[in-house]
C-alpha cells in the first residue's frame, strides 16, 4: 500500500459511492444537525427560562436535568433512547433514525440552555437597573433591552453547538441509522477499502465544519463591536458629499 | 411649609451579615437639591438605590409622593391586618412609581443595542404613550440642551464617557420624572469629562428639579446643594447647610472625613 494507490483508491472510491456519501450519509447527518439543534434550541430557550425561574424546586429538577445530560457520555444517551426507551414505551414505533434525533435534541437542548443562560447572564447588570429605573417591568426589559444585547452572545455559540451536535451524530452511525459515519461502514463492507473511507468521510465533515467554524468566528467578531459599522456608510457619504453628519 | 417629596422612615437593609442601613430616616422635600457624601462602604449609594427600590429595604418604610412603596409592614400593621382592624394595603406598583424618579448611575448604563436617540425614547414610547413623533422631538430639545444633537443617530459606543452620561442624564429626563436621583455621576469619568457633566447637573437643579446626588465632588456639593447630608457606618451622621456642613462640622467622622477629602 502506498499513497499513489490511496490517492487513486480515493477517486474510485467517489466516482462510484459518491452518492452513498454525500446524498445519503451527508444529507442525513445535516438533517439529524438541523433537527437536533433547531428543536434542542426550542427546548433549550425553556429549560433556561425554567433555569431562571424563581422557584427553587423547579430550578433544582432542572439543574439535575442539565447535570445529567452533560455529565454522562453521549453514545450511552443514545443507547438509552435507542434501545432502551422504545422497550419501555413499546407503543411508540420509531425508527432508530427518529430515536437518534430525539436523542440529540435532548442532548443539545442541556447545552443550548446554558448558552442561552449565560448569554443572558453575560449581560450588564447595569442595563436591567437602567431600564428598570426608567419603569420599564422585568417583561420589558428582558424584551427591550436584555434579549437584544444577549443574542449577541448567544448567535455564535449556537453555531459553535451545530458544529458540536454535526461531528457528534457520527455516533449514531452506531445504529446504523444513514449519516456520513454509517455511509463510511456501508463502503467499507462492500470494498474493504477502509482507510480510504474513512478519508473520504473526513474530508466531507471538514469541508462543512470548516466553513461553518470560520463564519461562526466571523460573526463572533462582527458581533464584539455592536453596529459600529451601522452608520459609518451614512457618515462616508455624507463626509464625501460636503453635508453635515 | 414645603411638599414631601421622598421620606423614608427607619430603612433597614443588609447583604448577608452586613447591616448596610441601620434605620435612615429622612426627608427630601419637593424642590430640594440634597447632596449626600460619606466615605466608601458607608451606605450612601445603597440608601440611593432604595430609594427607587433597585434594592428592597427589608424594614422601614419610604413614602414617595405621599405613597408607600416598599410594602413594608410594622409589627403593629401585621397585627392589625391579622385582627381585621386594618385592611390589607394594595400591591405597590413600583414600576409606575420609577417613571416619576429618574436615575443616573456611575456607570452610565446607557443602552449599547439603541442609537442616541431610542436610548431616550424607547421609555417615554413604550410607557407614556407618547407617538414616535412627540418622543423624537422631545430627544431633539433635550440633546440639544447638553450639546449632544449632533449625536442623535450615533450608536452609544461612539460616545466619550461624559457624552455617555449626558445622554444617560437626558434619558431619564425623558419621562419628565418628578425627582432625579444620581449615584456617583462623575466617579466613572476621565478627569477632563467630570466638569461637562457636573455642569450639566447644574443646569439641571437650576430649574428645580428635585434632586438626590451621591457624589465624591466635595466643591460641587458645596456649590449646588441646598442640604448636605453626611453618610457613614449605615446612617446619617451628619447634615446641615452646605456652609455650614464644610466650615463648621460637628460629628468627629465628619471632621475626619473632610480633614482626609479636603
Amino acid at each position: 500500500m502506498n499513497f499513489a494507490t490511496i490517492g487513486s483508491n480515493i477517486v474510485k472510491l467517489l466516482s462510484q459511492y459518491w452518492k452513498v456519501f454525500l446524498i445519503e450519509g451527508l444529507s442525513n447527518t445535516l438533517l439529524l444537525t438541523v433537527i437536533a439543534v433547531s428543536l434542542g434550541a426550542l427546548l433549550g430557550a425553556l429549560v433556561a427560562i425554567l433555569k431562571m425561574s424563581r422557584f427553587k424546586v423547579i430550578r433544582f429538577l432542572i439543574s439535575i436535568y442539565i447535570e445529567v445530560i452533560r455529565g454522562t457520555p453521549i453514545l450511552l444517551q443514545l443507547y438509552i433512547f435507542v434501545f432502551a426507551l422504545p422497550s419501555l414505551l413499546p407503543f411508540l414505533n420509531l425508527s432508530y433514525f427518529t430515536w437518534t434525533a430525539i436523542a440529540l435534541c435532548i442532548n443539545s437542548s442541556a447545552y443550548v440552555s446554558e448558552v442561552f443562560r449565560s448569554g443572558i447572564q453575560a449581560v450588564d447588570k447595569g442595563q436591567t437597573e437602567a431600564a428598570r429605573s426608567l419603569g420599564l417591568s422585568a417583561g420589558q426589559t428582558m424584551r427591550k433591552i436584555i434579549l437584544p444585547q444577549a443574542i449577541r452572545n448567544i448567535l455564535p455559540a449556537l453555531g459553535n453547538e451545530f458544529i458540536m451536535i454535526l461531528k457528534e451524530t457520527s455516533l449514531a452511525s452506531t445504529f446504523f441509522v444513514g449519516d456520513l459515519m454509517t455511509s463510511y461502514l456501508t463502503v467499507k463492507g462492500a470494498t474493504y477499502l477502509g482507510f480510504e473511507c474513512l478519508i473520504i468521510v473526513g474530508m466531507i465533515y471538514l469541508c462543512v465544519t470548516f466553513p461553518l467554524s470560520k463564519l461562526v468566528s466571523w460573526f463572533e467578531k462582527k458581533m464584539a463591536n455592536p453596529n459600529y459599522k451601522k452608520h459609518d456608510h451614512k457618515r462616508k457619504r455624507a463626509v464625501m458629499e460636503g453635508g453635515k453628519v | 411649609m414645603e411638599m414631601e417629596m421622598i421620606k423614608t422612615v427607619d430603612l433597614h437593609k443588609s447583604f448577608g451579615s452586613l447591616h448596610v442601613l441601620t434605620g435612615v430616616s429622612e426627608t427630601i422635600r419637593k424642590g430640594e437639591v440634597v447632596s449626600i457624601i460619606g466615605p466608601s462602604g458607608g451606605g450612601k449609594s445603597t440608601f440611593l438605590r432604595c430609594l427607587n427600590l433597585l434594592e428592597k429595604p427589608e424594614q422601614g418604610k419610604i413614602y414617595f409622593e405621599g405613597a408607600e412603596i416598599t410594602g413594608n409592614l410594622t409589627k403593629e400593621e401585621k397585627h392589625a391586618i391579622k385582627a381585621g382592624t386594618m385592611p390589607k394595603p394594595a400591591k405597590v406598583n413600583i414600576d409606575q412609581h420609577r417613571q416619576k424618579m429618574g436615575m443616573v448611575f456611575q456607570h452610565f448604563n446607557v443602552f449599547p443595542h439603541l442609537s442616541v436617540c431610542q436610548n431616550i425614547t424607547l421609555a417615554p414610547t413604550m410607557l407614556k404613550g407618547k407617538t414616535e413623533a412627540e418622543a423624537n422631538e422631545m430627544a431633539k430639545e433635550l440633546l440639544s440642551r447638553v450639546g449632544l444633537i449632533d449625536k442623535l443617530d450615533e450608536m452609544p459606543g461612539k460616545l466619550s464617557g461624559g457624552q455617555k452620561q449626558r445622554l444617560a442624564i437626558v434619558r431619564a429626563l425623558a419621562m419628565e420624572p418628578d425627582v432625579m436621583l444620581f449615584d456617583e455621576p462623575t466617579s466613572a469619568l476621565d478627569p477632563e469629562m467630570v466638569g461637562e457633566v457636573l455642569d450639566v447637573i447644574k443646569g439641571l437643579v437650576n430649574t428645580g428639579m428635585t434632586s438626590v446626588i451621591v457624589t465624591h465632588e466635595m466643591r460641587f456639593a458645596r456649590e449646588v446643594s441646598d442640604r448636605v447630608l453626611f453618610m457613614a457606618e449605615g446612617n446619617i451622621l451628619e447634615q446641615n447647610t452646605p456652609d455650614q456642613f464644610f466650615t463648621n462640622p460637628t460629628h468627629p467622622r465628619l471632621k475626619d472625613f473632610l480633614s482626609k477629602v479636603l
